[in-house]
């Protein structure tokens, strides 16, 4: 019996009410650092509010567990996969390469990450060449790039890839005229494409 | 007649050229949104509003309006072309359009979408127009009571009218609250639930980071898993001649049209409800009062018209409380709501004489967005299947690129994109249990306003709740508490009523 058989609908939603019950119990106590009180002479603490909130997602979270005792709920009575196998494998990997992404983010940057994250991504799930997946793994960053820190004047994170583009932001910002700098856009995104074209038909 | 003057001032502001090319462009990217299986106008907007921080409001509203209006006309074309809702909207479309379009007669289908959709958007902004200035007006009388209790409806109306599990309900509009009290008290500036003491819980948690995670990523992961990847698509014949044809199985229609535009506007206006619930509803009453209602679900022009009317006329309606009550009728004019307060506006009704240009810009523009998601819609028809033809492999990577950048962006802090993964995750995980996640996107919003409204209020009473239950004193706020507490108790009803029902049919 595989993994994704034995997570029952059933399963997850006790499994997840149980798990939020813990959360809800979690910020309650978080929000009792603050003054939780609140009468007519003092103003209310800072805390009153996320306390009652979470008071509440307590008891929600106990008739979602009650309703599942008494088998009130649809997901009580369900014993189908919560998952099925296939779907699990798409949903999986996904997860990882995002967190993976995000991770590679903080360190080598946003651009090269991006990179790395479609290449791998386009690779696993489609059925796109080689050639394909290069050129696309490469204009995504570039044009990415172009869109926030150009147009938008939105600075993305760099890592330690930050030195590479020094040059890159002394064109930008330099005195050439907008004609040049046009030229410039296209041929980020045109040269690597080409080039890409060119080696693997090189290679066939 | 000063309606009609600012009503053209609107529609110049949205014919100027800058505010012209965002709002084709925001129609396009709209129609492109909503024909993808699973993304519709709520991701659109979710994912597009970090790139409208440096344009001005006006120009902002216009774009992310014209994106809501194209998916909306967009969700029909994946309904009926792969038998899959091009988004929630559009599900009722799917009912009548694809076996239309397996009779061979998808033309007839798309056009008759386009033609409903073009119905329902115009009645409804004529309606927009004529409703909007008189409830603007009665709603400047509002103070922090009103404000309050209208926040708390619209919380009930999930509750009472969302149709969902009410624990699931409340517990998802709890926690969206909740979310929102973290950072800085606005009364006593003391933090507060800065988890592990990290930095990045003390700015707050931007609505944009709980609503890109679960529009974005959290809806990615759902469709990758219902689609697989894989699609199956119709074959259509484009010619004048069928285009021709459909127009004249339109005339059938006229009723159709009718009970779309005017229901969708008025669903539309409650906050739970939206252009889903909606085209349902249009659905299921045009088919009741047709003639030929047997002939329903076999593909009848009617049965696309009736929920295309109704989804495009209720997202019209959704932003007439946006607009005049800062409450926002949608999860998707929640969003817009929450880019507002970005943009540095006062959502409510001070907005219609403090910021004139912005409101009539946003209501000239959507008469403008409707003519122009006609005419690109039917146009661009073959362009859109080419689309369809992505396959979803190709297009989820670009859109958690979309996500990932649009999720720094706003604070430029990696924080909040962990945040984002996970709310996205965690979204994705709840909503497969059966936990309606709107709820909590509506609530993230309205949370810090509430919250404002709400201890104002308590300053007003010295601390007392009863100022919201005052008949005598605070009219206005005590009968919307009062239809709030009906809303919140009427599910409880619905056991004992089914109960007795049954009671009486044996007996």
């Amino acid at each position: 019996m595989s993994i994704t058989n034995k997570i029952t609908v059933k399963r997850a939603e006790i499994a997840v009410a149980v798990i939020l019950a813990l959360c809800s119990i979690a910020l309650m106590i978080k929000s009792a650092e603050n003054r939780i009180t609140w009468n007519a002479e003092e103003n209310m603490g800072a805390g009153f509010l996320p306390f009652y909130l979470s008071l509440g997602m307590l008891i929600c979270t106990i008739l979602t567990i009650i309703k599942f005792v008494l088998k009130r709920s649809p997901q009580s009575k369900d014993d189908n996969p919560f998952i099925d196998a296939v779907a699990f494998k798409f949903i999986a990997v996904t997860i990882i390469s995002l967190v993976v992404l995000v991770l590679a983010i903080g360190y080598l940057g946003i651009y090269f990450s991006l990179i790395f994250f479609l290449a791998f991504y386009l690779r696993y799930f489609s059925e796109k060449s080689i050639a394909f997946i290069t050129i696309f793994a490469i204009t995504t960053p570039i044009l990415t790039f172009l869109f926030f820190e150009w147009m938008l004047k939105i600075p993305l994170p760099q890592g330690i890839s930050e030195p590479l583009f020094y040059p890159v932001y002394d064109f930008m910002y330099g005195g050439f005229s907008f004609a040049v700098k046009m030229i410039f856009i296209i041929l980020t995104v045109v040269l690597p494409t080409a080039l890409v074209f060119l080696t693997t038909r090189f290679i066939k | 007649m000063e309606t009609v003057g600012f009503l053209l001032d609107g529609i110049f502001t949205s014919l100027q050229w800058f505010n012209l090319v965002l709002l084709i462009f925001g129609c396009l990217i709209g129609l492109f949104v909503g024909a993808m299986p699973g993304l519709g106008s709520v991701n659109g907007v979710a994912i597009l509003i970090p790139i409208t921080f440096i344009i001005p409001p006006t120009a902002a509203i216009i774009f992310l309006a014209a994106v809501y209006y194209g998916a909306m006309y967009g969700g029909a074309i994946s309904s009926v072309m792969l038998g899959i809702p091009g988004a929630s909207t559009a599900v009722a479309t799917v009912f009548d359009g694809r076996p239309l379009a397996v009779k061979g007669e998808a033309m007839t289908a798309l056009t008759a979408a386009a033609v409903g959709s073009f119905v329902g958007g115009t009645v409804s902004v004529i309606l927009f127009t004529l409703f909007a200035p008189p409830l603007a007006e009665v709603a400047l009388r509002f103070n922090a009571p009103e404000t309050f209790a209208l926040m708390v409806m619209a919380f009930a109306t999930f509750v009472g009218l969302g149709g969902d599990d009410v624990p699931k309900t409340i517990f998802s509009i709890l926690i969206g609250l909740a979310l929102s009290t973290i950072g800085l008290d606005l009364i006593t500036g003391k933090p507060r639930l800065i988890f592990f003491n990290i930095p990045g819980f003390l700015h707050g948690i931007n609505f944009l980071v709980l609503a890109i995670g679960i529009y974005g990523i959290g809806e990615m992961l759902w469709t990758l898993e219902e689609t697989k990847g894989k699609v199956q698509m119709s074959k259509l014949s484009v010619n004048m001649k069928e285009v021709g044809r459909a127009f004249g199985a339109l005339k059938k229609t006229i009723m159709a049209m009718n009970i779309g535009s005017f229901l969708g506007f008025f669903v539309g206006i409650l906050p739970a409800a939206g252009a889903t619930p909606a085209s349902l509803m249009s659905y299921g009453i045009t088919k009741q009062l047709s003639k030929n209602s047997k002939e329903f679900g076999e593909g009848v022009p009617a049965g696309v018209v009736a929920p295309e009317c109704a989804n495009n006329s209720a997202s019209t309606g959704s932003m007439l409380p946006m607009l005049t009550l800062g409450i926002p009728g949608s999860p998707t004019t929640a969003i817009l709501l929450g880019g507002m307060i970005l943009w540095g506006l006062t959502p409510g009704p001070l907005l219609f004489t403090q910021e004139p240009e912005f409101v009539w810009g946003l209501i000239g523009s959507l008469y403008i967005a409707n003519f122009f998601t006609l005419v690109l819609n039917i146009a661009l028809i073959p362009a859109f299947l080419m689309v369809l033809r992505i396959p979803f492999a190709i297009l989820a990577p670009v859109i958690f690129v979309l996500c990932v950048t649009g999720g720094y962006a706003p604070t430029q802090s990696l924080h909040d994109v962990w945040l984002m993964l996970l709310f996205g995750i965690a979204g994705y995980i709840l909503r497969k249990l059966d936990y309606p996640v709107a709820p909590a996107v509506l609530s993230i919003v309205l949370g810090p306003l509430a919250e404002k409204a709400l201890r104002q209020s308590l300053i007003l009473s010295d601390g007392s709740m009863g100022i919201f239950f005052d008949i005598s004193e605070k009219p206005i706020a005590a009968v919307i508490m009062y239809i709030a507490i009906v809303l919140l108790i009427m599910p409880a009803f619905g056991p004992l009523y089914r109960r007795f029902y049954k009671k009486k049919q044996t007996a």
